[in-house]
């Protein structure tokens, strides 16, 4: 029989009995049908996320190569580059430290409390971090300076890395440590071998995320007095210097896309392999023995310094401070101020949330090079500090709409709801993993069409995941600083910025009843988040 | 219920050939068993039917329909298929009775107590239960629920993928039995995908192997066991031992003397050197009769059964048979032992 190059489908020899070579599947592949809505709005999503980076690239143009490179490179720059670089370097690797170590004796020991640590330590998450330094430099004037971030940053975002190291020590297979143990491997080389290898891809996009948020972080350091990339470009931006602010901008976000780009390098590497079908075995705790005390009385100093201090010094000032009639200042009601934020707040959370569904099931149901490309680009978003999407926002307004639309509910709302993308699509992700894809399967062969299955199964199942995405984004919206302040709407306030107001103006008794609203708004959805993304993965009940 | 007819069915993942060539062909009414080891295609066979993969290449028919061919694709919530996923994979949001009803018409899912959902619980034995939600359930019970969900659609065709792996062994067996029930007296078509030959065979009418991407042999579990396409498909259903022996008119001449040739045999002549398939239990054991002399090599003790490694004396070279006895005979490895074996035998030309 001669392998005729078969060009027609099912135009085989008729006499199939004696099984052949596997021979190709003739001629080219029938397409399966592609997911065609699902696809374009994703693509949609992407266009919307890559509005403010386009608009940065326009203005950039705009102000054309000589006048940015002038702005580029004199002294300011650099001495910012070495200032914003320095302390992320610092400040992340003692985040990494602090949170990998708190996760490991939360996980792995028998602390006493584990329980009620797991808590305390991820809460100064929801803290915002210019509340922090409030904290630590209304009290005390050394809390200063690169000492004084350094201290103050460490302290509010070592979560970031907690979180994830923790998640994954629980996920861990205790089965590798066991056998490294039996191939006669110590204790202490089995902790760097394989139990650091196990949270290795979770420490580093901790830090990741570390990085991140300490290259867009502006309200810490403007209190602290530390100058770097983001104050600068915020001061310039506030005294109405478009050309530096964008060169500027230009350098932060590829400074941050730097970060991005390393991380995804050291990700590719890296499988996890498990076997077993069941659900992760819990290890057996190390026990601590007598150095149980030492451990305990560190993680009382951690919880401390990063929760007590903060609060303990809003209270302060609202009991000791200048009344507020001898501080002056306009008067405006909390309960204004807090319903405005959660307005604003609120209907970011849901945009971004409605944004990431599309996003979200194509990353997690179908295969293909667009979905990859689609998904990844939304990633850019990540190394966009909030002030230059807030910059970008502001300028399109004012090129385009000639000002329409600049200080309105509305392009806070979207500001918001493209910087916090990427919170709302990994808590998006992970309620859909919740709704397996045989689940689909089974109600489309029963005659659903695919919108009726997303609403009668996918979302439903997703329900609790896609609230804690709406949390996630809230939580960060009511404490978010630098874009609000840019682009608040006229005439109104929210918590953050009311607070800023005041704490600019020494006034901190004022001050301190909005910060501390802010931390008991903040870390309410924070303990409900932390429980729901503790609860491991199931599919049942 | 309709027939279902696959022709020429191509399919690879990437650069990878799954399926390559698949002719089958499932009359209405009948329960056809695939049986393939893990990683043979089965499940991507099945899937395709359902509609939920497309096809490289081939032609799949439900009934007069083409559901994916070179005209067109028929996508799966539109080809009335009953899909019964391996772990059952109920919606965990609903309870049993919704789960029934979810392929219902939207009227009469609100119409409150579905009669036809409760009858259908009836069926599979889980009647009064439809308030209950599925992490409420057994294992077993989760499975029939699976397939009470899937009949209520009214399907042209059922198919099951490895619906019973997930139960414990005791489970099996009767879940098993009430599913080939159910369906021979609702008269359903369906076509099971299984990598376990006892469940093949003993749960379908009809068992299509499927090797190296292709359909090998379909045919009644018997026919299947006893007359396989070729020596390969004899080892790859059951334990088998092939000889060598001689045609000599209706008599093979084997290591285990002249045993007489199965009347189905057709691809050989009167005369000539044949591959002889000589099932275990088709030989008989015992210390005293006549036969061949033999030692016992080995014995897996199955308790109801059990299986020996016995090296014929007269043929100290060739590879020990396989020999299977009942449980109750005790013949520890070294026993000296006779064989006989019993015909008619099948065989086929010597390669």
């Amino acid at each position: 029989m001669t392998a005729a190059p078969a060009t027609q489908p099912g135009h085989q020899e008729p006499g199939h009995q004696e099984p052949r070579h596997q021979e190709p599947g003739p001629g080219p592949r029938r397409k399966a049908p592609r997911p065609l809505a699902l696809l374009t709005a994703a693509a949609v999503v992407a266009a919307i996320l890559a509005l403010p980076l386009v608009f940065l690239l326009i203005e950039a143009s705009g102000a054309g190569a000589a006048e940015l490179a002038s702005l580029i490179f004199r002294p300011l720059t650099w001495s910012l580059l070495r200032n914003t670089v320095r302390l992320t370097v610092v400040v992340t690797a003692a985040c990494a430290v602090v949170g990998t170590a708190a996760a490991w004796c939360v996980e792995r020991t028998d602390l006493p409390g584990r329980r009620v640590w797991a808590v305390l330590v991820v809460v100064p998450l929801a803290i915002p971090d210019f509340v922090v330094s409030f904290g630590w430099h209304s009290l005390w004037t050394w809390a200063h300076g690169f000492r004084g971030a350094v201290i103050v940053m460490t302290l509010a975002v070592y979560p970031l890395v907690y979180l994830p190291v923790a998640a994954s020590l629980r996920m861990a297979d205790p089965g590798q440590e066991e056998v490294a143990r039996s191939l006669g491997v110590s204790s202490v080389r089995t902790f760097v071998r394989i139990t650091l290898g196990q949270a290795r891809g979770a420490i580093l996009g901790g830090c990741l995320l570390v990085a991140l948020v300490l290259l867009a972080e502006y309200g810490a350091f403007e209190i602290l007095g530390y100058q770097t990339f983001t104050t600068e470009i915020f001061t310039e931006f506030s005294g109405y210097s478009f050309a530096a602010s964008c060169a500027l901008s230009l350098v932060l976000v590829l400074l941050s896309l730097l970060v991005l780009a390393g991380d995804g390098l050291i990700s590719i590497r890296g499988h996890q392999a498990r076997t077993s079908r069941t659900g992760p075995r819990v290890s057996p705790p190390r026990r601590l023995g007598w150095r149980r005390w030492p451990v305990l009385a560190l993680f009382a100093a951690l919880v401390l310094l990063a929760l007590g201090i903060p609060v303990a010094s809003a209270l302060y000032w609202m009991a000791y401070g200048l009344p507020p009639a001898l501080s002056g200042g306009a008067n405006v009601s909390l309960l204004d101020a807090a319903g405005h934020t959660a307005l604003y707040g609120g209907s970011a959370a849901a945009a971004a949330t409605v944004l990431a569904l599309p996003v979200a099931l194509l990353a997690i149901r179908h295969r293909g090079r667009m979905r990859l490309v689609l998904e990844r680009s939304t990633y850019l978003v990540l190394g966009m500090p909030g002030v230059v999407v807030a910059f970008a926002l502001s300028y399109f307004t004012e090129r385009y709409l000639a000002g329409f639309g600049y200080g309105t509910a509305p392009l806070l709302v979207a500001c918001y709801a493209i910087m916090f993308f990427p919170l709302a699509l990994v808590g998006v992700k992970a309620s859909l993993a919740r709704a397996p894809a045989s689940l689909d399967e089974v109600a489309r062969s029963l005659g659903q069409r695919r919108l009726a299955v997303l609403m009668r199964v996918t979302v439903r199942l997703a329900a609790p995941g896609l609230a804690a995405a709406f949390c996630l984004v809230f939580l960060s919206a009511v404490t978010e600083l630098t874009a609000t302040l840019l682009l608040i709407p006229t005439g109104t306030q929210t918590l953050a910025t009311q607070f800023w107001a005041y704490e600019s103006n020494l006034s901190y008794s004022q001050a301190a009843p909005f910060a501390l609203v802010m931390i008991v708004v903040a870390a309410v959805p924070s303990y409900v988040l932390g429980r729901f993304f503790q609860r491991p993965g199931q599919t049942g009940g | 219920m309709r027939q279902v007819a696959v022709t020429g069915l191509y399919k690879a993942f990437g650069a990878h050939p799954v399926l390559t060539g698949v002719d089958l062909e499932v009359p209405a009414g009948s329960l056809t068993a695939i049986l393939g080891p893990s990683g043979s295609g089965k499940t991507t066979l099945l899937r395709l039917m359902a509609g939920f993969e497309r096809a490289d290449a081939g032609i799949i028919a439900i009934g007069d329909a083409t559901v994916d061919g070179p005209g067109g694709y028929v996508t799966p919530e539109r080809r009335r298929i009953g899909y019964v996923p391996q772990e059952g994979s109920l919606f965990p949001h609903l309870t049993v009775a919704a789960n029934v009803g979810f392929g219902l018409p939207a009227r009469q899912r609100r119409g409150g107590k579905s009669g036809k959902g409760d009858a259908l619980l009836e069926t599979v034995g889980l009647g009064g239960l439809g308030r209950r939600y599925p992490h409420q359930l057994s294992g077993g019970q989760q499975q029939r629920v699976a397939l009470a969900r899937a009949l209520a659609i009214e399907p042209a065709v059922v198919l099951l993928d490895e619906p019973f792996a997930s139960l414990d062994a005791h489970l099996r067996a009767s879940v098993r039995a009430d599913v080939q029930e159910i369906f021979r007296r609702a008269g359903t078509t369906a076509v099971l995908v299984t990598h376990d030959q006892d469940e093949a065979l003993s749960t379908a009418g009809r068992v299509a192997a499927l090797r190296d991407g292709k359909i090998a042999q379909c045919a009644p579990p018997e026919d299947l066991y006893r007359r396989p396409a070729d020596p390969g498909l004899a080892r790859f259903i059951g334990d088998a031992n092939l000889l060598d022996g001689v045609l000599d008119g209706g008599v093979v001449k084997t290591l285990l003397g002249c045993l007489p040739l199965d009347p189905a045999v057709t691809s050989l002549g009167t005369a000539g050197q044949v591959t002889v398939l000589i099932r275990p239990e088709q030989i008989d054991i015992g210390p005293n009769e006549s036969g061949i002399p033999a030692r016992v090599m080995s014995c897996r003790y199955h308790g109801h059964d059990a299986v020996l490694d016995v090296q014929p004396g007269n043929a100290a070279a060739a590879p020990p048979l396989v020999v299977r006895v009942t449980g109750a005979r005790h013949l520890p490895a070294g026993s000296a032992v006779t064989l006989r074996a019993r015909g008619p035998v099948f065989a086929w030309p010597a390669d």
